[in-house]
């Protein structure tokens, strides 16, 4: 039925073609010009990108890379269509929670081939490309990582003689101290609005319920997630301003430079923009995720740069190892705060001799990949932290939102 | 005379030039019986060409399985699996209901700030030019704008209206507006409502302009108030433009989760979660097509049957 | 008698103006926080102590904006769009809504309702289908191609409203017209079309903003490279690990300008058409 359509579409489509006798703008003349569709949007993030094209650009001058930036709330609908529809980008850069997704749409290309010939192959533990890998087979190349901590008023701590939290107990004891809302402060800038979804896993996990187990089947341990949860919602209400259930990135991030918050859990993508309006080492310091009473959880996340598309397929494998490369990883790092995937770009004296940094390269030794199935991004952003919110606006229990959540990650994986 | 009555623009071409003109031609088809249909045909053509095919491939996905992250399921038919799906979904009633609020809610709103705008506006008196052009300001924002704008003026730490209902004495402390079940909707309401209501006031400016002033003169020597007046003469009188502003307005606010998206994601939990929304998330969140375009089905059913009914109860194309 | 009347009209014109006023606080207040948000530094809008005016001006945002975003390219883009859009709902849309006012012809609810439907299956699910279709016909990626897909769905918008303002336009005239020898076509574009022009006008404004704010088929439609639109430029600003408050109301502000310009343009063309048109019944 959709092929019959689609065809008689074309008829009538050529037939409006030549009535406006109009031709599409695009240009394909160069055999070596790729596209490629990112999520960096900020300034920040721009000015990276230009650098690392810069570089790119000097190494391999019969490659011309067409950028082409996608805000993130519709990076999935946008690639969606064109993979639907069959004009996919050469490249596209795919963050580890939508790796799944992605390739049970088919839009990825394995490229464990190359990848084992690669040069630079050495420079990345294993461990980089596993949320990129299933069966065996590769279909990326890690650019950057994000890695999982806290910030924290480091001149509060100190004035109220609190020892940096290395605990969950010992963090919620902090939080719970340092909030005062009759000054105005809380302990703890939780995230329970968009994006908030994470941590909560985390603290499923940290309590011993992961999503997806060792073996690789998925659920959760019902007590387990409870005890998380409890753990979380408690903080909420004890310690978080009251408008935690809306609060997104951009409200933790105000909420701590403005003085309102003690701690923020985010990871090293916001260093920058906490360091602009905070002194670094005197206001404000960094620390790993504190260990739960089962294990101790920090992700780290990667951004990958994928093949999609089987046209001047070299170019685009160039180009996606480019970012392997110490010198561009640095660049962007510089740029960006974003932290080099390349383990030799992350030995590199600019990033160990940085004292604020240290937290982060503690954190990439136990650091654990985000649980990756398909569907589990949705699961976590519609289930997970729609049934933490109805916790903290009292409509459902800690025990009434673990149920929400068991029977939706049975619907998901269905 | 009686011959041109008969058979107006049918005169006989002076010269060949004229008969064989395409303006005359057209005057001529202009005079047959199909000619109102030749009037829609072009519209009707570009729209069917754009979106009958992306409608009608949106609905059959509704009967399929169709999750694009589980190409191990397939695309088989399912029938109305969804459908049956829906019915025990708690989220699509509490969607269902929401829905129902903030289009209510928001309509209402808008219409009757936007009547009082322009019934005030088209007194004519010195100033309004400038004032008009103040009142109809928020509609020219961009969604992405008036939408954060008001995000920060809301904002629990740094927001201004907080810190004036501080100063006023309304408020004891800063609210979290977006934080709170009940203030969550409302002030999403009023944010739409600031946001279009303009619509409303320059549709019915436009139409009140169309309105014969002898019927006004009439309407005073007879002794009517202002109120009879505008129940017997203004609102009869706009009844199309106000129902074609209605439904129009009424599909907007039910077909796009814009707005809501930036304020409050359908948080805190589901109390500003609406039908549109959850159709999104399905979408591109979870990847279920199927479902979400049941859900779609099912606002368009929704939305067909609201303006069947409403062009029945309005009487619009009743003379 | 005559006296209770001017006395009730001043009493009218009195809370007229306190309606207007009040009102027009109301919709500038908010835009006017906007605007002071786009020439504070950073400092004065994230902070706790609200600063109302700001400590020192800076146009360090618009500058910005200016420089990162290829501001003249994406406004020429979309004013190419808008323009596309209007040209395109005038000649198909005019001539059908003159045809549903005027014309009692058989299945002509059902149709105006058939006009209808295409807005009402959410925009947000036939992204796909859309981008398949116009890929198909080799529209993808420029301003005629986004220029039609607007103009499919603002079509009912357009006939719909203009429906309204041809059916409040008097028949005597147009029928004086025709007995007069005028054609059908002929007493429409003269008589009927010169009457309702206030309605037309206002109901290109309404397309044209609607085109012009138009955010998410301008991004799935489009790329950076063709003929991507100032909306999803503006959006672009927006990062998502920061938020440029000066940034995003610097761009609210400059986009809200041309449609300023334009209204303005429009406002004299609308009072023109009142006088012009010289509707007494």
């Amino acid at each position: 039925m959709t092929n019959i359509s689609r065809r008689s579409l074309m008829k009538m489509g050529g037939a409006l073609m030549a009535a406006t006798a109009l031709t599409p703008s695009l240009s394909f003349a160069q055999a070596a010009s790729i596209n490629y569709w990112h999520t960096f949007t900020s300034q920040s993030e721009q000015a990276g990108l230009d650098q690392v094209m810069a570089l790119f650009k000097a190494a391999h001058p019969d490659i011309a890379v067409t950028p082409e930036n996608i805000p993130n709330p519709e990076f999935m609908a946008k690639i969606t269509a064109a993979v639907v529809s069959g004009s996919r980008p050469n490249v596209s850069m795919v963050s580890s929670e939508r790796f799944r997704d992605l390739l049970a749409m088919g839009a990825l290309t394995d490229i464990s081939e190359r990848v084992a010939g690669w040069e630079r192959r050495a420079d990345f533990d294993d461990a980089r490309f596993a949320s990129i890998s299933l069966d065996g087979k590769i279909y990326g190349v890690p650019a950057f990582t994000f890695v999982d901590w806290m910030y924290y008023r480091k001149d509060w701590f100190e004035e109220a003689g609190i020892a940096v939290p290395t605990t969950l107990a010992e963090l919620y004891d902090a939080a719970v101290k340092l909030t005062d809302p009759a000054k105005g402060r809380y302990g703890f800038g939780l995230r329970g609005g968009p994006g908030g979804q994470n941590p909560i896993i985390n603290m499923m996990e940290a309590f011993g319920s992961p999503v997806l187990h060792a073996d690789g089947t998925i659920g959760l341990d019902r007590e387990k997630a409870i005890a998380g949860i409890t753990y979380w919602s408690d903080m909420a209400k004890n310690a978080a301003p009251p408008s935690a259930a809306n609060d997104g990135f951009r409200q933790i991030i105000e909420g701590f430079q403005t003085g309102q918050t003690a701690m923020i859990y985010h990871h090293t993508g916001s260093y920058q923009d906490i360091a602009s309006k905070l002194k670094p080492g005197v206001e404000f310091g960094t620390m790993a995720i504190p260990a739960g009473p089962a294990t101790r959880v920090a992700r780290l996340a990667y951004a990958y740069n994928t093949i999609t598309s089987d046209e001047n397929a070299d170019a685009s494998w160039e180009w996606i190892k480019f970012w392997g490369e110490p010198d561009a990883a640095i660049a962007f790092l510089e740029k960006t705060g974003y932290f080099p995937a390349s383990t030799t770009a992350a030995a590199d004296p600019r990033i160990t001799g940085n004292e604020m940094y240290k937290a982060a390269a503690e954190t990439l030794g136990f650091g654990i990949p985000q649980p990756s199935f398909p569907g589990a991004a949705g699961w976590a952003e519609s289930t997970v932290l729609q049934a933490f919110q109805r916790i903290l606006i009292g409509e459902i229990t800690p025990e009434q939102a673990v149920d929400e959540m068991i029977a939706g990650l049975a619907e998901a994986t269905a | 005379m009686s011959r041109s009555l008969n058979m107006p623009g049918s005169r006989p071409p002076r010269t060949i030039w004229e008969a064989i003109s395409p303006f005359r031609l057209i005057g001529e088809l202009s005079e047959t019986r199909y000619w109102m249909y030749l009037l829609l045909l072009p519209s009707a053509l570009l729209i069917t060409a754009v979106v009958l095919y992306p409608t009608v491939y949106g609905m059959q996905m509704s009967f399929r399985e169709m999750r694009l992250n589980r190409p191990d399921l397939g695309n088989d038919w399912v029938l109305f699996k969804h459908y049956v799906r829906m019915i025990n979904d708690p989220i699509f009633w509490v969607s269902l209901r929401n829905t129902a609020v903030w289009v209510t809610s928001s309509i209402v709103l808008e219409f009757l700030i936007g009547l009082i705008a322009a019934l005030a506006l088209n007194r004519d008196l010195p100033g309004t030019k400038l004032l008009a052009v103040l009142i109809l300001l928020p509609y020219f924002l961009p969604n992405v704008v008036a939408g954060h704008m008001w995000a920060l003026m809301l904002d629990p730490r740094m927001g201004v209206i907080n810190d004036l209902l501080l100063k006023v004495g309304l408020l004891t402390e800063y609210k979290a507006w977006f934080a709170d079940p009940t203030t969550a909707m409302a002030a999403a309401i009023i944010v739409e409502a600031w946001h279009s209501f303009p619509f409303f006031t320059l549709l019915i400016m436009a139409g009140l302009k169309g309105i014969p002033t002898d019927l006004y003169k009439a309407a005073n020597i007879d002794g009517a108030g202002a109120f009879a007046q505008l129940r017997l003469i203004t609102l009869p009188m706009l009844k199309t433009i106000i129902a074609a502003a209605v439904i129009l307005r009424v599909i907007g606010l039910v077909n796009s989760p814009d707005l809501l998206l930036i304020l409050t994601s359908g948080g805190p939990g589901r109390s500003t979660q609406v039908l549109s929304l959850y159709a999104f998330q399905m979408a591109y969140k979870d990847f279920n097509f199927g479902y979400a375009g049941a859900l779609s089905v099912v606002m368009f059913v929704f939305l067909m049957l609201f303006a069947w009914a409403y062009v029945r109860l309005s009487k619009v194309n009743q003379e | 008698m005559a006296q209770t009347r001017s006395g009730s009209k001043l009493l009218w014109d009195i809370l007229s103006y306190a309606i207007m006023i009040v009102l027009a606080i109301i919709c500038i207040g908010p835009i006017i926080w906007t605007f002071l948000t786009s020439i504070k530094v950073e400092e004065d809008i994230v902070t706790r102590d609200m600063v109302y005016f700001p400590t020192r001006f800076t146009f360090e945002s618009y500058v910005k904006l200016w420089n990162q975003s290829s501001y003249p390219v994406l406004v020429m883009n979309s004013l190419v769009v808008t323009s596309l859009t209007v040209l395109i709902c005038l000649l198909t849309g005019s001539i059908a809504a003159y045809s549903f006012s005027r014309f009692n012809f058989k299945g002509r609810t059902q149709l105006m309702l058939a006009y209808l439907v295409v807005r009402m299956f959410p925009a947000v699910l036939m992204i796909i289908p859309l981008f398949i279709v116009m890929r198909n016909i080799g529209l993808l990626d420029s301003t005629v191609g986004l220029a039609v897909a607007y103009t499919s769905f603002l079509l009912p918008l357009f006939v719909w409203m203009l429906k309204g303002f041809f059916d409040a336009a008097p028949k005597e005239l147009e029928s004086a017209a025709r007995i007069d020898g005028s054609t059908r076509i002929g007493a429409m574009f003269r008589i009927v079309i010169p009457i309702a022009r206030n309605g037309l006008v206002a109901t290109c404004v309404f397309v044209a903003i609607a085109a012009w704010n138009e955010y998410l088929f301008a991004l799935m439609l489009t790329t950076s490279q063709g003929s991507r639109t100032w909306p999803v430029g503006l959006q672009l600003m927006v990062g998502e690990f920061q938020l440029p408050w000066g940034m995003l109301a610097a761009g609210g502000m400059i986009s809200i300008l041309p449609v300023i310009i334009l209204f303005a343009i429009v406002q004299r063309v609308m009072v023109a058409g009142i006088t012009a048109g010289a509707v007494k019944g």
